[in-house]
């Protein structure tokens, strides 16, 4: 029996493939919003990238966003910046920083986040954060179908740990990422079968790291950014692509890879 | 009448933590299995050494509860500030991590490193979750054998993570020792500072999970009192509605 998305099955998936041309794009004019936890502006390989640095800041039990000067409070943020930059190399960053405001309410804040890039309108929100508290369930579904309506296209890294987390596992709304061994950005993968969609270059990823050095890092968090450092490429060359069209435009390439090498 | 009762059942638990070291008895052994557990798993997973942070409640800063390696002694109760460093964001995100620095740059790990005199090559981040939530973070640095610079492989990533599930529940139980400890030391340190443990009693019980848990914890106690027939009929009980509860995936509706 053949499932109707079987991988290998012959259907017209090649004939979504996006225009080549996005390819040698570069994210020119492009913004990408990092939820995240800030990012270190002075970096070499980020100076003049970063468009804009808010932090979240709690009064009362309002989570509100303005300008931080601090830079990155953990170093994941960087590291994040350094790749989506790394592949779209004159697209902007502006880091949405969600750690370090509170310890309690953790969750609250990354929502807050969200809805900030959501309101600002970026047009690609990566997430490498995510809550396994179900209370965050409905409130993130909520707003993600917000953002997919608004035409952001937010991709999620992926939990593969046993428990479920929010949001990767909203199948509609957004793009779900999880690491792969493959070296190269561009022979990125569908996930077959599973709820999260796509597998990218995620073990022993050289990035920069605060304080101007690098690192090498293995996580699904930094196979996320490599998704989004594509789609900064494939917008430059489409602005008007929405949630949609981007999942059927990376769904065409990854199945085109899977096919390519077996 | 009631302020009688509670005068009789204070005076009764100081009788009983006076002569029972609630440390001993209770936080140390499970403190003892943590750091085992850590040790064995150490091994497995060729690290140097293996460490345990805990989210505090109030501020959210992590707290080192148990660590194995040579500087296990010196790494006991040193906080990380919430949201810093590795250890900060795998607590907020959930998400597990492998860092890895070459051999020309500094320990990255600065604010602890400059404290124990370690120097952090290779870390391997784990959340420690319980239930619903990350109540901690689990950590291998370094490796114990040739070769030293080799990173954490995604396999032993997903080892971690299985270990994690052991850890936190131990942590968990770890908590709920640490709190019978804090009532006992509030009860010994002066018996004639009444009001400090009923404070402390009073707040137990506005925590409505606690509350429950005493509430029960007393009941069980009454019925064991009246006989060895009605303590069975009680295991029993539990035993079955536990079992049934266990194999429904909802919770039992008796509205």
């Amino acid at each position: 029996m053949t499932h109707p998305i079987d991988p290998t099955s012959q259907d017209a998936a090649s004939n979504f493939l996006p225009d080549p041309e996005w390819l040698s794009a570069t994210g020119r004019g492009v913004t990408v919003a990092m939820i995240d936890s800030g990012v270190d502006a002075t970096h070499p390989d980020l100076s003049g990238r970063i468009a804009e640095e808010v932090g979240a800041r709690i009064e009362g039990k309002k989570v509100t966003f303005s300008p931080v000067y601090d830079g990155d409070l953990a170093g994941h943020g960087t590291a994040c910046a350094g790749i989506i930059t790394q592949l779209a190399p004159e697209a902007k960053v502006a880091s949405i920083r969600v750690l370090g405001a509170s310890g309690s309410g953790d969750a609250q804040v990354f929502l807050a986040g969200l809805e900030y890039a959501v309101k600002q309108r970026y047009k690609i929100i990566n997430l490498s954060l995510g809550t396994t508290k179900p209370q965050f369930f409905a409130p993130l579904h909520d707003l993600l179908d917000r953002a997919y309506q608004a035409g952001c296209i937010v991709i999620a890294a992926a939990n593969n740990l046993p428990q479920p987390s929010f949001p990767s596992i909203f199948s509609s709304s957004l793009i779900s990422v999880v690491k792969s061994e493959e070296p190269d950005p561009l022979k990125f993968r569908f996930h077959y079968g599973e709820v999260i969609e796509l597998t990218a270059p995620g073990v022993s990823v050289r990035t920069p790291w605060v304080g101007g050095g690098y690192r090498t890092l293995t996580g699904n968090s930094f196979a996320c950014p490599h998704i989004t450092g594509l789609l900064a490429r494939l917008v430059e060359r489409h602005p008007e692509l929405t949630p949609f069209q981007a999942k059927s435009a990376l769904y065409a390439i990854a199945r085109s890879n899977s096919t390519e090498n077996g | 009448m009631a302020e009688n009762r509670t005068d009789e059942f204070l005076e009764r638990i100081q009788g009983l933590f006076r002569v029972a070291d609630a440390e001993k008895l209770l936080a140390d052994p499970v403190k003892e299995a943590i750091t085992e557990l850590l040790a064995a798993s150490a091994v497995r997973l060729r690290a140097e050494a293996a460490s345990v942070l805990v989210r505090t409640a109030d501020s959210g800063d992590l707290k080192f509860l148990a660590a194995t390696g040579e500087v296990a002694d010196r790494i006991g109760g040193l906080e990380i500030p919430a949201g810093k460093g590795i250890a900060g964001f795998v607590l907020m995100s959930g998400q597990p991590l492998v860092v890895s620095e070459p051999d020309d740059e500094s320990g990255f790990y600065a604010e602890v490193d400059k404290t124990t005199g370690f120097s952090t090559k290779l870390l391997l981040a784990v959340p420690l979750r319980f239930r619903d939530d990350v109540i901690g973070v689990l950590e291998y640095v370094n490796r114990s054998s040739e070769p030293l610079s080799e990173p954490f492989t995604p396999t032993e990533m997903d080892i971690a993570a299985v270990y994690a599930e052991a850890v936190a529940a131990l942590v968990n139980a770890h908590i709920g020792a640490d709190l019978m400890c804090e009532l006992s030391r509030r009860i010994i340190r002066d018996s004639s500072e009444e009001s400090d443990v009923r404070a402390w009693l009073r707040s137990m019980r506005e925590n409505s999970t606690h509350a429950r848990a005493i509430e029960l914890a007393a009941l069980v106690s009454e019925l064991s009192e009246k006989g060895d027939a009605e303590v069975e009929l009680c295991r029993t009980l539990l035993e079955s509605l536990i079992g049934y509860s266990s194999s429904t995936t909802g919770r039992l509706d008796l509205a």
